[in-house]
């Protein structure tokens, strides 16, 4: 008999999801007019459940950041597995998947919040914000609607909506990115230090809008300098690290 | 989803060839020229694939067989061997096995190309919307009066103000003569255009603005392209995916992001390195 869809909640469902579940992943950088290696991470295994926060921690060096580029396809990874299970509950390796799967993925499920803003010069901040609704074909008006919610839940002056960020303090800056990562909600979504410059009250605010992602059922992989935001967060933390004397001699052999 | 073009094992070589040619020349090598007859080996063994609304990326500095690989598609060139598919809609365009009317009838109706050169694209001694209603005359044609429209609202998307419409293009600047290229280009709708560094050689203000309108005309028409350029700055702010070119081949592609923060070629290190 099967089972009627309507019996089982579908948030308990997806909690008990494994999303995203790295095998063995590591990463080194081959820089040929050296001829030498360099070991970031290396044989990362972990799994990120749906409406989970696994927080990366470890000594600057030890590859956080690189876990999570190689997530993003930023990086190619050296080593490893990154197997990331599709609303459709097939599974696909994100270090091999062909390229326009991965930007498919990037537009609709996979979100990333670094403490960088990088964005289209000549831009007003609403649309900067706007914009990843604006590629899913979400009207102008309602796009920017929700882009001036956000922005106002982070403190982002409305006076400052209409100009671009170029000129914005390295905060603001940092606002309209976690504003732009969080304006379409994701399946996986990966922080990079997004807290970095903020006030301790911006910073409450970023803990409610991440929650608010937990509570949604997102799956989220992270990197916090603050160990206070660990604590509020992370259902799980995960050590990194440093590369050993063992992987830099067999990386350099 | 299906690609909009599709090309594979792409060459051109300039000369007799020879059978020692192929080995004797690329990255490798360090030289396009063959040491043993004398020919280039513009391009070799190329093979892309584009797919629809996608702006492509093609990086490499003079030499490199970026800009003969625009040629081969839009027929400026004949190639040595290769195929190109161009899925353009219902029909599928085996690109170099058409006839000359078949290729001419292409590129005035469902292609579309920019040079860095304005001359090449454009007629310079007749007026900027003749430059267009020339275009339109050669596609399947409109009337006089859906002509003129037409160029209208082109020169206005691109930004080049309607009262110059009846002047000539040789009295522009550098930056509104790519302008109305863009737009001569864009005349007929295609949904492929070729761009061969279309901001090289403008001032940094007026590069700005071209690559704005491509990307605005990207955005809203869903126009997919090859950007073809040596400006780091130019790929990053255009293309989604890129492949970086040397002595004719690729050496290496990929997503944008991941070839500028972690190329695994050597020459794309060296290039990466030197815009920092």
């Amino acid at each position: 008999m099967p089972t009627p869809k309507s019996s089982l909640p579908p948030r308990c469902e997806l909690h008990s999801d494994v999303v995203l579940e790295l095998k063995g992943l590591g990463k080194a950088f081959y820089l040929h007019e050296q001829s030498k290696s360099v070991p970031s991470a290396s044989d990362v295994s972990l799994e990120v459940a749906a409406g989970t926060l696994v927080a990366l921690v470890g000594l600057s060096g030890a590859g956080k950041s690189s876990l999570l580029k190689s997530v993003y396809r930023t990086y190619l990874p050296t080593h490893g597995r990154i197997l990331y299970t599709r609303t459709d509950g097939q599974t696909l390796d994100l270090a091999t998947a062909p390229e326009n799967e991965i930007i498919a993925l990037r537009e609709r499920e996979i979100g990333f919040v670094t403490q960088f803003l990088h964005c289209l010069p000549r831009q007003s901040t609403l649309d900067v914000v706007a914009r990843p609704l604006l590629r899913l074909g979400v009207p102008l008006g309602d796009a920017r609607e929700r882009a001036r919610t956000l922005l106002n839940r982070l403190g982002v002056l409305e006076r400052l909506h209409d100009i671009g960020p170029a000129t914005f303090s390295g905060g603001e800056r940092q606002r309209v990115n976690i504003a732009r990562g969080l304006i379409v909600r994701r399946r996986l979504l990966l922080l990079d230090e997004p807290t970095a410059s903020l006030d301790a009250a911006t910073r409450d605010k970023v803990i409610e809008l991440v929650r608010e992602e937990k509570a949604a059922g997102v799956a989220i992989l992270a990197v916090f300098h603050d160990t206070a935001v660990v604590a509020a967060l992370a259902d799980q933390r995960r050590e990194i690290a440093l590369p050993t004397a063992a992987a830099l001699a067999s990386e350099v052999a | 989803m299906r690609p909009i073009l599709e090309v594979s094992g792409l060459s051109r070589i300039y000369g007799p060839g020879c059978p020692r040619c192929i080995e004797a020349t690329g990255p490798d090598a360090e030289r396009n020229v063959c040491p043993h007859c004398g020919s280039i080996v513009a391009v070799h063994d190329v093979g892309l694939r584009l797919m629809p609304g996608e702006i492509l990326g093609i990086m490499g500095e003079s030499g490199s067989g970026k800009s003969t690989v625009v040629k081969l598609l839009n027929f400026d060139e004949t190639p040595t061997t290769g195929r190109a598919a161009f899925f353009d809609g219902e029909r599928t365009w085996d690109l170099f096995g058409l006839n000359a009317a078949e290729k001419r009838w292409l590129r005035d109706n469902r292609m579309g190309t920019v040079y860095q050169n304005p001359h090449l694209g454009l007629n310079l001694d007749i007026s900027a919307g003749g430059n267009i209603a020339e275009r339109l005359l050669m596609s399947d044609v409109l009337s006089y009066g859906e002509i003129r429209e037409r160029a209208r609202d082109l020169l206005a998307r691109t930004q080049v103000p309607a009262i110059r419409m009846d002047e000539h293009p040789r009295r522009f600047s550098g930056g509104m003569q790519q302008r109305v290229q863009i737009a001569r280009a864009l005349v007929t709708n295609p949904p492929l255009l070729l761009l061969d560094e279309v901001t090289t050689g403008l001032d940094l203000s007026v590069q700005a603005r071209i690559l704005d309108l491509i990307l605005d005309l990207q955005e809203r028409l869903g126009i997919a392209m090859i950007a073809v350029t040596h400006d780091l700055g130019v790929i990053r702010l255009l293309a989604t995916r890129t492949v970086v070119m040397r002595y004719g081949r690729i050496v290496e592609g990929g997503l944008t992001d991941q070839i500028l923060e972690d190329p695994q070629h050597a020459y794309t290190q060296e290039l990466v390195a030197a815009a920092l």
